[in-house]
């Protein structure tokens, strides 16, 4: 795993395609690799916002999946949601390896702040 | 590390040139289920080399894991891999090398159906060879298999011989025990409660398919692991929840041994620990006349030590390896160099050294006699040995004298006795030989600080260089204030400036300081303790006895102008079971003519 964390950031920006619309409250992740079975489940959406994203609370959204399309819709109500979430797609992924590459260098301070999730 | 320039006798040279690749292109990933003989799925992933035209015929590689053969990884992840194997051998190198790889999970574990009641069970065993059946029939097997793997995935490589099935060509075992009592479990007599813990722990948690263990004992891998990979077939992960429903009946070691003592102690399913050890299967390995390549490190658990009982009792041709890194090699461990960082040889070279030696067993004409490849820390080279203990080997004697020395002279005095009150927050810390089976570092250092603790003796500055390889005797005269208490001795090297360097320890619970003239088990160069009910016995307090046990073995070189050391404490507190439970002993050590205490060091003298 050691000898991959520097190249998943560019790896997984170039797999994905996020898109946000400010005036519906949508944000659009295209999960461009080909997935054998299901690109997501919803729980799953919330666990990363949590372990990677740093999101404390539960944000109400509206997640649809189309596994043939590869395309995540989260729908917000308000803007202040959408706002937080969209704020936390922006550096996901790179929030994501460094995380990753901390922990695996034994420095283990970014997981402890990640609230409980259920697994 | 061994130091990368340490040629000469290096076993990875040895194994020969890497060949060019057979295939180029990658590999394919599939997965299914194989039912054994009783009807137990169990779910095995296949690599093969991509290219693999239909006439290609090729040998197999098997890996049988208890710790998910491969793991359902999280988003975004999941998006890059379509999952992740859980150990080595890296795929990518053996299916470029011409082998098909598969990994499997043991029964009772994983994605694999059934229950199991103790590791290493005679019908996981068997299991390997109902999967070489399923391997030889497939279209692109050429009728050969090998295994191989490192701790739990070793052992299985090694009993997996023991099948005496004629596809099975070579096996082998890295970082695995021969005697699971004395090497992990009760080293000494001590209860090893850190890892036997941890390891029932992670085991319970895999087993239900529950990652949450991870953020407790591997954060990083919790990061990424979702769970166990189901088999693909299995697309509503049916047969997924049934397996984890059956393991919902396992039993887990820490249970059924944290109360136990002694080695004839029964395990649940009425067996004892000899039945799932190595040595009791000695004369079915034996049969199969399976070419082995085992390898270890001097560091590792008690591990080294089952190289050499392994190398000494097994007549099957052999190589064995002992190096100085951590447990499966993941991080350097020496401790004369503690500021090295990268593992020697690097991973992929190891991988294709193994590959060569498989090769030779599969194309070539496998390998001839015995011979063990050794590192000698502090030395920084190489050895080989057709024989153990290496030729040239014999002991040499130091005895625990006046002002905490150690000397050649034998005592002279009628009087002469230290006195030490066992101080129980002695600890190793969590970074030793034991803890390192959990994958853990291995750094015992500052050494100075931690000896104030202890009962100490250091001898003069060694006049010559000298090589110690073996394992270190250690002999006590001692009396104790409590019927029950344990020894942890380590053996240090000092520097000319004072600094003290970890070389090797040993541990001993008093009760079973009977020494049998009786045949052991197999074959071993210390002491026989046979860690039995019958044979065990409460310290009378007060009263001299005798205690004297091996350290494990090390292979290491005094340089001349620097002294050894031997430090003794009463308790490991992070690692081991306190002895006794209650009350703070003190123990008093002889150094008279009448109670010698002393060590006895395996020096290997140059011809």
């Amino acid at each position: 795993m050691e000898e991959i964390i520097p190249s998943l950031k560019g790896m997984l920006k170039d797999a994905t395609n996020i898109k946000s619309d400010a005036t519906r409250f949508e944000i659009t992740i295209t999960v461009l690799t080909k997935i054998k079975g299901n690109v997501a489940d919803p729980d799953e959406i919330l666990v990363m916002l949590k372990m990677f994203g740093g999101l404390k609370e539960d944000v109400p959204m509206e997640i649809n999946i189309n596994n043939d399309t590869q395309i995540i819709e989260l729908k917000f109500q308000t803007e202040e949601d959408f706002k937080k979430i969209q704020k936390i797609m922006e550096t996901i992924w790179d929030d994501a390896v460094d995380m990753l590459e901390q922990a695996s260098q034994g420095d283990f301070s970014r997981i402890k702040n990640i609230p409980k999730i259920d697994d | 590390m061994t130091d990368p320039n340490a040629l000469e006798n290096n076993p990875f040279k040895e194994l020969g040139e890497i060949p060019e690749n057979k295939y180029d292109n990658g590999y394919t990933l599939n997965s299914t289920y194989i039912t054994v003989r009783d009807g137990v799925k169990i779910a095995a992933t296949i690599c093969l080399p991509k290219g693999l035209s239909p006439n290609d015929k090729i040998p197999t590689l098997l890996t049988q894991t208890r710790y998910w053969r491969a793991m359902e990884l999280r988003i975004p992840f999941r998006w890059l891999f379509d999952s992740m194997i859980t150990n080595a051998p890296n795929p990518e190198i053996v299916t470029s090398r011409g082998y098909s790889l598969i990994y499997t999970d043991v029964r009772g574990t994983g994605a694999s159906s059934g229950t199991r009641i103790i590791p290493f069970s005679e019908e996981e065993v068997k299991d390997g060879s109902d999967i070489v059946d399923w391997i030889i029939t497939q279209p692109w097997s050429d009728g050969n298999v090998v295994s191989k793997g490192i701790s739990y995935t070793g052992t299985t490589a090694e009993l997996f011989s023991g099948n005496n099935h004629q596809a099975i060509k070579a096996v082998m075992p890295g970082h695995g025990f021969w005697d699971p009592y004395t090497d992990v479990a009760f080293p000494g007599g001590c209860y090893d409660h850190a890892f036997m813990q941890m390891w029932s722990f992670l085991g319970k948690n895999l087993d239900l398919n529950s990652p949450k263990v991870f953020s407790q004992i591997m954060p990083e891998v919790w990061l990424f692991v979702k769970g166990v990979k189901a088999v693909s077939s299995d697309m509503d992960l049916k047969l997924l929840q049934d397996a984890i429903t059956q393991h919902k009946s396992n039993l887990y070691v820490y249970e059924h041994t944290v109360k136990r003592d002694f080695r004839d102690d029964k395990l649940p399913d009425g067996t004892i620990f000899d039945d799932l050890s190595i040595f009791a299967r000695k004369e079915k390995i034996e049969s199969s006349k399976v070419p082995i390549l085992a390898w270890c490190s001097w560091y590792d658990s008690g591990y080294g030590d089952a190289i050499i009982n392994r190398f000494m009792n097994l007549s099957n041709p052999t190589i064995a390896i002992l190096g100085d890194w951590t447990h499966g090699a993941g991080l350097p461990a020496n401790q004369f160099y503690p500021d090295r960082t990268i593992v020697t040889p690097k991973p992929r070279d190891r991988i294709n050294a193994w590959l060569n030696f498989f090769d030779k067993c599969v194309y070539g004409d496998g390998i001839q006699g015995k011979i063990i490849y050794y590192y000698t820390l502090a030395e920084e080279k190489w050895k080989k040995s057709r024989v153990w203990p290496p030729k040239g080997h014999s002991y040499q004697k130091w005895y625990f004298s006046e002002n905490y020395s150690l000397t050649r002279e034998e005592p002279a005095t009628d009087v002469g006795a230290d006195n030490y009150k066992i101080n129980f927050r002695t600890t190793t810390g969590r970074n030793n030989r034991w803890w390192a089976l959990l994958g853990l570092p291995i750094t015992y250092y500052n050494r100075n600080k931690i000896d104030e603790k202890l009962l100490c003796y250091t001898s003069q500055p060694f006049g010559a260089d000298t090589e110690i390889t073996g394992q270190i005797i250690l002999c006590l005269y001692l009396a104790s204030t409590h019927e029950d208490g344990a020894i942890f001795a380590y053996f240090e090297d000092v520097d000319e400036k004072g600094n003290v360097t970890y070389v090797t320890d040993g541990e001993f619970r008093l009760i079973h300081r009977k020494v049998l003239s009786t045949e052991p088990p197999y074959k071993i160069l210390i002491p026989y303790h046979s860690y039995n009910k019958e044979d065990a016995a409460p310290l009378v307090p007060g009263e001299i006895t005798e205690v004297k046990f091996g350290l494990h073995a090390t292979s290491v070189l005094i340089k001349k102008g620097h002294r050894i050391k031997i430090a003794i404490a009463g308790a490991d507190k992070d690692t081991f079971i306190r002895y006794p439970k209650e009350g703070r002993p003190t123990i008093t050590i002889s150094r008279n003519k009448e109670f010698p205490s002393y060590i006895k060091l395996p020096i290997i003298t140059k011809e």
